[in-house]
């Protein structure tokens, strides 16, 4: 699944939601996220299924307590839809080949740049919380016990955090301008993902068959 | 032939009343080691903003006098973790960001990013992530993604802050070879008792202003030694009431042990 054009994921992703929403309820809901769990199901229970059905319990419970058994099924199909495509979406795009794949495609530079730099946030931060967590047990703070200590602890760590990224942001322009980019440039794809005729053609299937869903919907 | 031309250069940053720059005149010419040396807030790395065209075009605030460069410069920043490109997520392609952008074909990247990856001894650590890395891989990997951009005026800001002695030794051997290539070099450094090995000439930098232009020997001298900017040699000679001119470097001392 990871050897798909990034674009045709994208697409897969976007189109299973979309379908949610536009076939009618509960038969295309049910059949959508059916597929998508399908697809998830290929990551495997703790890394595919487990963080889905996890996210979408929530949303299952606030229906239920707020709409009848059929207007729950309804809208909590098609949420559920979205939460497994977005969560198998985020477990088989590689950030490096979406942005190969956008600057291969002659977007500009920093866009592709918003992408990626979006998408490696997270493990960058996560490493420099783990950073300030240490150096905060260092000087004796805990993490654990009760909430007040939590609490504590979370202030600890949320503070160096931000503040630490806002200084960040200075250097690492200055940075990116030294390393060329710029608004404007053209820059070489490094080793773009083939995009292969078949996977053009789903794309385009898949556009045509949500379009056709909405027409057949309105009429 | 001049790479680098300073005229009376004067630079302040936004909503500052006092210069980082004051009528700072520098020429730095191709082949050529210039070390700045100074105390914390000196204005070295305001130098290297202004060289690199960083200040005030980036930093914003407000320049009087004359920049001329006469070559594509690259700068490499103190800390090595806030100049990750964020858009890589192997070495290999974080080297090669940078000459990515500049549009070259995709053969001649990969040349030059495997040439700064010998350079830097780190060939190893090209199927890396960047952010697994240590501290001095790090800066290692950010002097290759320089490098491989191939400038023909290299800035560093401290290149050696989180090396250990043999890399730094490493550094400082591969600065004086791409000085042999013809490079004009700026290394702004604390590591003064490298500098007499490295550097040709030393700018002695005071609250943004120009104290002192000479060469290494600059750091063996009396001023300099109160300053806190001798290197360890010529401050040991110095304590030791030895007379002066005080040797820069170990060897100096032992030729010049009465």
């Amino acid at each position: 699944m990871r050897a798909l054009h990034p674009f045709t994921l994208l697409a897969v992703a976007a189109a299973l939601p979309a379908l949610a929403w536009i076939l009618p309820a509960p038969a295309g809901g049910l059949a959508t996220a059916g597929i998508a769990f399908c697809l998830l199901g290929s990551r495997g229970l703790r890394r595919g299924l487990w963080p889905a059905l996890v996210a979408a319990a929530p949303f299952w419970l606030f229906l239920l307590l707020l709409h009848d058994v059929r207007t729950t099924l309804a809208i909590g199909l098609r949420i559920s839809t979205m939460v497994a495509s977005f969560v198998w979406l985020a477990a088989v795009l590689a950030p490096d080949r979406l942005v190969e794949a956008t600057v291969a495609r002659g977007w500009s530079i920093t866009a592709a740049y918003l992408f990626a730099a979006t998408l490696s946030a997270v493990p960058m931060l996560r490493a420099r919380a783990r950073r300030i967590v240490e150096a905060q047990r260092c000087r004796g703070l805990s993490p654990r016990g009760s909430v007040a200590n939590r609490l504590r602890a979370l202030r600890a760590l949320a503070l160096p955090l931000v503040l630490s990224a806002l200084h960040e942001v200075d250097e690492r322009t200055l940075a990116l301008e030294a390393r060329g980019l710029v608004p404007g440039a053209r820059r070489t794809p490094l080793a773009p993902p083939p995009d292969r005729v078949v996977e053009r053609v789903v794309r385009w299937g898949l556009l045509l068959l949500c379009l056709a869903a909405l027409v057949r919907r309105v009429a | 032939m001049t790479r680098l031309a300073l005229e009376e250069v004067t630079f302040w940053y936004p909503a500052t009343r006092a210069p980082a720059l004051r009528e700072v005149s520098l020429e730095v010419a191709a082949g050529e080691i210039v070390a700045l040396v100074g105390k914390v807030g000196a204005g070295a790395s305001t130098l290297l903003l202004v060289a690199a065209d960083l200040a005030p075009r980036v930093t914003g605030g407000r320049l009087a006098g004359a920049v001329r460069r006469r070559a594509r410069s690259g700068i490499v920043l103190p800390t090595p973790w806030t100049q990750l490109s964020g858009m890589a997520f192997t070495v290999w392609d974080e080297v090669a960001f940078g000459p990515a952008n500049l549009g070259w074909p995709g053969h001649e990247i990969a040349r030059h990013v495997d040439h700064a990856l010998e350079r830097l001894e780190i060939v190893s650590l090209a199927a890396r992530d960047p952010i697994t890395l240590s501290g001095g891989e790090l800066q290692r990997v950010i002097v290759a993604g320089l490098l491989a951009m191939d400038p023909d005026l290299v800035l560093l800001d401290e290149p050696t802050a989180e090396l250990d002695p043999a890399g730094a030794r490493s550094m400082w051997r591969l600065l004086r070879l791409l000085a042999g290539e013809g490079k004009a070099i700026v290394v702004a450094t604390s590591e003064l008792d490298a500098v007499p090995d490295v550097a040709d000439r030393v700018v002695w930098l005071e609250a943004g202003a120009v104290r002192a232009i000479g060469t290494p020997q600059l750091l063996a001298e009396d001023a300099a030694c109160d300053d806190g900017l001798g290197t360890t040699v010529a401050r040991i000679w110095r304590a030791a009431g030895l007379a002066p001119p005080y040797p820069l470097t170990v060897a100096d001392a032992v030729q010049r042990w009465p």
